[in-house]
C-alpha cells in the first residue's frame, strides 16, 4: 500500500513554537510563516517561560535560537529531550548565529533534528520547517497504524 | 787522600762483590798458609839440627866405648898371662864380640870428613890391637920355652902398649874434632830457632794488617756502602729525597742507581699526583656557581667550597665538623637529610629540588645531588654533595608558566570576544537581510522605485555579510584560533576541481578559462579549504577586474622546491603606485571600481594570511599582458602514489573537460 502524501493543508495546521530573545527575529519568522500560510504559530521572546509555554502548547516543531540571556538554548534542549516520549518525533529546529563548528554538533547531539546559521535564507528556513514537519506526520501515522509498516 | 789512593779506592769500588769476597777472604788466608810453611820449614830445620847433636853425642860415647873395651881387653890378657886364670879373659871376649857391632855403628854416624879420616885410623889401631891380643892369648897357650915365650909376650906387651897410645891419640882428636862440631850445630839450631821466631812475628804482623786491610776494604767497599743504601731505601720509604751515592760499577752500585731512578720516578708520579690534585681542589674550591662539598658517612661537613659559601653563606671553618641537616628548614630537617643519604646510600646518587636554607636562615630553592663515594674496598667513605641555587631560574619558570596562562586566557578571551562579535552582527543582519529578502519575495506590490531600494539593502546587507565573514576570518587566523587542516593535496586534482567549480563565474565574465601549466603528479601540503578559497578568491577577482581582455589562466609548477599556483589575466593589470597595497585590508585601488565590482576588500588580504599560515607566500606580478597572482606551498614530503592520486585526478579532469553547465553557486568575496 503506498503512503498517503502528505497534504499541505496538514502541514499548514501544525503548530509551531518560534524562541527567539530578538523580536525583530521572531517577527520575521513570523511574517515568513504567516506569508506561507501557517495557522497555529506562537512566538515567545522571554526564554523563561519556554519550558511552560512548550509544556503547555506541546507544539508540533519548535524553532530555537540559541544564544539567549538568561536561559541558553542547549539547556532548553536538554529540557525538551528530558520531556520526549520514545515513540515520538517532536523535531526541533536550531537558528542561531553562533557559527562555530562546537555550537552546530553540541545542538545536534542533545537532540535538535536541524541546524541553520544566521543569517538564513528564508526560503531555505521554510522549506526546512516543511521537511521536519512531515516527518512528523508521516511518524504520526505509522504510530497509529503499525501495519502500514509491515508493507 | 791524594789522587793515586783515590784511583785505588775507585778502582776496588768498581771491582765486583763475588771478586772483592774472593779478596777479603784470600788476603789473610794467604798469610795463614806462609806462616804455616815457615813453621814446618824452621822445625825441620831444628829436628835436623837436633839430630846432629845426637849423633855427635853417639859418636863421642861410642869412640869411648871402643877405647874402653879394648883397654880392658887388654888389661884383662895381661892378667890371663899372669894368672892364666880364665876369668881374665872375659873383657877379651867381651871386646870381641861387641867391637864389629860399635864400630859399625861409628861408621854409619861419621859424616865429618876430618872425623872419618881419624876414624879409619882407629879403625885400623882397633884391628891391630885385636891382633896383637889375639898373638898374646896364644902366646900364653903355647908350649915351649916359657923364657922365650916370656920374652916374646914382653915384645908383643910393648907393641900393643904404642898401638893402645897412638889410639887413644886417635880418639882425643875425634872427640876434641865432634865437640867443636857440636858446638857448631848448636850454634845452627839457635840461629834457625831465632829466624823462626822473627818470622813468625813477621808473620803474625803481615795476618794482622791483612786483615785489617781486609776489614777496612770491606767496610769501606761494602758494609758503609750498604748502610747508605739501606739509609735510601728508608727514605724512599718516606718519600723523602735520596742521599747522595758514589757512582760505582759493582751490584751495590747497579743497585744504588735503581733505586735513585725509582726514586726520581716514584718523585715525578707524586708530583703529577700533587699537581693534579691541586688542580682539582682549585678548581672545586674556585667554582661559585655550584656549591660542592664532600660528608663523611654520618653526614658531616667534611670539606667547603667558594660556591657552597656564596650560596650557603658560611665560611668553611664555620661549617666544617656540622651536620648538613642545618641547610634544611625546620618543615623538611627531621627526615629528608637522612632520607636522601638513605637513597645515596642505595641507588649511588640522590637528587632533589626544594628549599634550603642560608647561614642568615633566608631560603633559596636548591637543585641538590648528593653521591655517594665508596672506596676500593666497597666501604663507604662519604657523599660528594652539589649544590645549586636556581630560585631565579624557578621565579623565571614561575613567569614564564604565568606569562603563558595569561596568554592562553588572552587568547581564548580574544577567542570569545571574536565568537560574541559575529553572534551580535549577524543577529541584527539575519532580520535585516531576512525581511529584505520576504520584501523580494513580494516586490509585485511594490514599484520600480521601492525595488531598486528593496534590492540595495539587501545588496549592502549580503555586503555587511562577507565583510563581517572575512573580517572575523583574519582575526580568528591572527589570533592563531583558526585550525589549519594541514593535508596531503593533489595538486593536479584541485586545480581541476577549481577549474570546474569557477567556470561559470569566468564565463559569466565573458572570459576564457584556461588550465595551464597542469601540474601533473605533484602533491602539496595544505589546507583543502583553505586552499579553495583562496584559489577561488584570486579567479574571481580575475573575472571581475578584466574587462577588456579574453582569458583568466590557472596554472600550477614545482620551482625550487615548492608548488607555485598561479592566476593570470590579460587585464588592465594593477598600477605600480597601487602594488604596494594590494594587500592591505579595505583597500580597493580606486573609486571608480566600487562603483562596478563586487567585494568587501578584505579577499587579497585574507588571502595572504591564508597562503602565509599554510606555509607558503604570496605576491603580484605584472602578468604578460595583465595581472598575474603567484603564490606558493610547501611540496608535500612523500611523492604521490601514483595509482590513487591519478585516479580521481583524470575523473576530476573529465568534468572540467565536460563542462557541467550546473549553476554552482559560490560565495565569492
Amino acid at each position: 500500500m503506498m503512503a498517503q502524501p502528505v497534504q499541505r493543508e496538514e502541514l499548514l495546521a501544525r503548530r509551531i513554537l518560534a524562541i527567539d530573545d530578538e523580536e525583530a527575529n521572531v517577527l520575521l519568522l513570523a511574517s515568513l510563516l504567516e506569508r506561507e500560510g501557517y495557522g497555529d504559530v506562537h512566538y515567545l521572546t522571554d526564554p523563561a517561560r519556554a519550558m511552560e509555554t512548550f509544556l503547555a502548547l506541546q507544539p508540533d516543531i519548535v524553532l530555537l535560537d540559541l544564544m539567549m540571556p538568561g536561559v541558553d538554548g542547549f539547556q532548553l534542549l536538554e529540557a525538551f529531550a528530558r520531556h520526549a516520549r520514545e515513540d515520538d518525533f517532536r523535531p526541533i529546529l536550531v537558528l542561531t548565529a553562533d557559527t562555530t563548528l562546537q555550537a552546530r554538533r553540541r545542538a545536534l547531539a542533545l537532540g535538535a533534528k536541524d541546524f541553520v546559521v544566521k543569517p538564513f535564507d528564508i526560503i531555505e528556513v521554510s522549506l526546512r520547517i516543511a521537511n521536519l514537519l512531515e516527518t512528523r506526520i508521516l511518524y504520526e501515522r505509522l504510530r497509529q497504524n503499525p501495519a502500514a509498516n509491515q508493507t | 787522600m791524594s789522587a793515586r789512593p783515590a784511583r785505588i779506592m775507585r778502582h776496588w769500588a768498581n771491582q765486583p762483590l763475588a771478586w772483592k769476597g774472593l779478596v777479603v777472604v784470600a788476603l789473610p788466608l794467604a798469610v795463614l798458609i806462609g806462616a804455616l810453611g815457615s813453621l814446618y820449614i824452621s822445625s825441620r830445620v831444628e829436628a835436623q839440627a837436633e839430630s846432629d847433636v845426637r849423633r855427635a853425642f853417639a859418636i863421642q860415647r861410642d869412640t869411648y866405648r871402643v877405647h874402653a873395651l879394648l883397654a880392658e881387653a887388654a888389661a884383662g890378657v895381661r892378667g890371663y898371662l899372669l894368672t892364666r886364670e880364665e876369668r881374665f879373659l872375659e873383657p877379651y871376649r867381651k871386646a870381641e864380640a861387641d867391637l864389629p857391632a860399635t864400630m859399625a855403628r861409628l861408621d854409619a854416624d861419621i859424616r865429618d870428613a876430618e872425623v872419618r879420616a881419624r876414624f879409619e885410623r882407629v879403625q885400623a889401631r882397633t884391628a891391630q890391637k885385636r891382633e896383637g891380643l889375639a898373638t898374646l892369648v896364644a902366646l900364653a897357650d903355647s908350649p915351649g920355652d916359657p923364657a922365650t915365650r916370656a920374652a916374646r909376650i914382653e915384645a908383643a906387651l910393648a907393641a900393643n902398649k904404642v898401638v893402645l897410645d897412638s889410639m887413644r891419640a886417635e880418639i882425643d882428636n875425634i872427640q876434641r874434632r865432634e865437640a867443636v862440631l857440636l858446638d857448631q850445630r848448636r850454634a845452627r839450631v839457635e840461629s834457625v830457632q831465632r829466624n823462626f821466631l822473627i818470622l813468625t812475628v813477621i808473620s803474625a804482623l803481615v795476618g794482622l794488617l791483612g786483615s785489617l786491610a781486609a776489614v777496612y776494604l770491606f767496610s769501606t767497599g761494602i758494609v758503609r756502602r750498604v748502610r747508605l743504601l739501606e739509609g735510601n731505601a728508608e727514605r724512599l720509604a718516606r718519600g723523602e729525597e735520596l742521599g747522595p751515592f758514589p757512582e760505582d760499577a759493582d751490584e751495590i752500585g747497579r743497585l744504588a742507581r735503581r733505586l735513585s731512578l725509582a726514586s726520581q720516578l716514584l718523585r715525578a708520579r707524586e708530583q703529577d699526583l700533587r699537581e693534579s690534585e691541586e688542580r682539582f681542589r682549585l678548581v672545586v674550591e674556585g667554582v661559585q656557581d655550584y656549591g660542592i662539598f664532600a660528608l663523611d658517612p654520618d653526614g658531616v661537613v667534611a670539606s667547603w667550597n667558594l660556591g657552597a659559601q656564596r650560596i650557603k653563606g658560611w665560611q668553611a671553618q664555620e661549617i666544617l665538623g656540622h651536620h648538613f641537616s642545618r641547610f634544611y628548614p625546620p618543615e623538611t630537617r627531621d627526615y629528608l637529610p637522612g632520607r636522601m643519604l638513605d637513597m645515596a646510600r642505595q641507588g649511588g646518587t640522590a637528587e632533589d629540588e626544594g628549599w634550603r636554607l642560608r647561614k642568615d636562615g633566608s631560603r633559596f630553592w636548591a637543585n641538590v645531588v648528593i653521591t655517594a663515594l665508596y672506596d676500593d674496598a666497597g666501604q663507604l667513605r662519604g657523599f660528594a654533595k652539589v649544590t645549586r641555587d636556581i630560585t631565579e631560574r624557578r621565579r623565571t619558570e614561575e613567569a614564564l608558566r604565568q606569562a603563558r596562562e595569561e596568554a592562553i586566557a588572552a587568547n581564548l578571551a580574544k577567542s570569545e570576544f571574536l565568537s560574541r562579535t559575529s553572534h551580535e552582527l549577524r543577529t541584527p543582519l539575519s532580520a535585516i537581510l531576512g525581511f529584505g529578502q520576504l520584501l523580494e519575495l513580494d516586490e509585485e506590490q511594490f514599484d520600480t522605485r521601492h525595488r531598486a531600494a528593496i534590492g540595495q539593502i539587501t545588496k549592502a546587507g549580503r555586503h555587511l555579510l562577507s565583510l563581517i565573514n572575512d573580517l572575523l576570518d583574519i582575526s580568528s587566523i591572527e589570533a592563531g584560533g583558526s585550525e589549519l587542516e594541514l593535508e596531503r593535496v593533489d595538486m593536479g586534482e584541485m586545480l581541476a576541481e577549481m577549474h570546474a567549480l569557477a567556470l561559470p563565474i569566468v564565463a559569466e565574465a565573458g572570459l576564457d578559462f584556461r588550465l595551464e601549466p597542469d601540474p601533473g603528479p605533484l602533491a602539496a601540503t595544505a589546507d583543502r579549504r583553505r586552499l579553495t578559497q583562496v584559489i577561488l578568491n584570486l579567479v574571481a577577482n580575475a573575472a571581475k577586474y578584466n574587462r577588456d581582455g579574453t582569458f583568466v589562466r590557472l596554472g600550477c609548477h614545482v620551482l625550487d622546491g615548492e608548488a607555485v599556483v598561479e592566476v593570470e589575466d590579460d587585464g588592465p593589470g594593477i598600477a605600480a603606485a597601487d602594488v604596494p597595497r594590494l594587500f592591505t585590508p579595505f583597500d580597493r585601488l580606486g573609486q571608480q571600481s566600487r562603483m562596478r565590482v563586487d567585494g568587501s576588500g578584505l579577499g587579497l588580504a585574507l588571502s595572504r594570511r591564508l597562503v602565509e599560515a599554510m606555509g607558503g607566500q604570496i605576491a603580484y606580478a605584472p602578468g604578460r599582458k595583465g595581472a598575474l597572482f603567484r603564490f606558493t606551498l610547501p611540496l608535500a614530503a612523500r611523492p604521490a602514489d601514483e595509482d590513487k592520486a591519478m585516479r580521481p585526478r583524470k575523473a576530476a579532469r573529465k568534468a572540467a573537460t565536460a563542462k557541467s553547465h550546473n549553476p554552482v553557486e559560490t560565495n565569492a568575496k
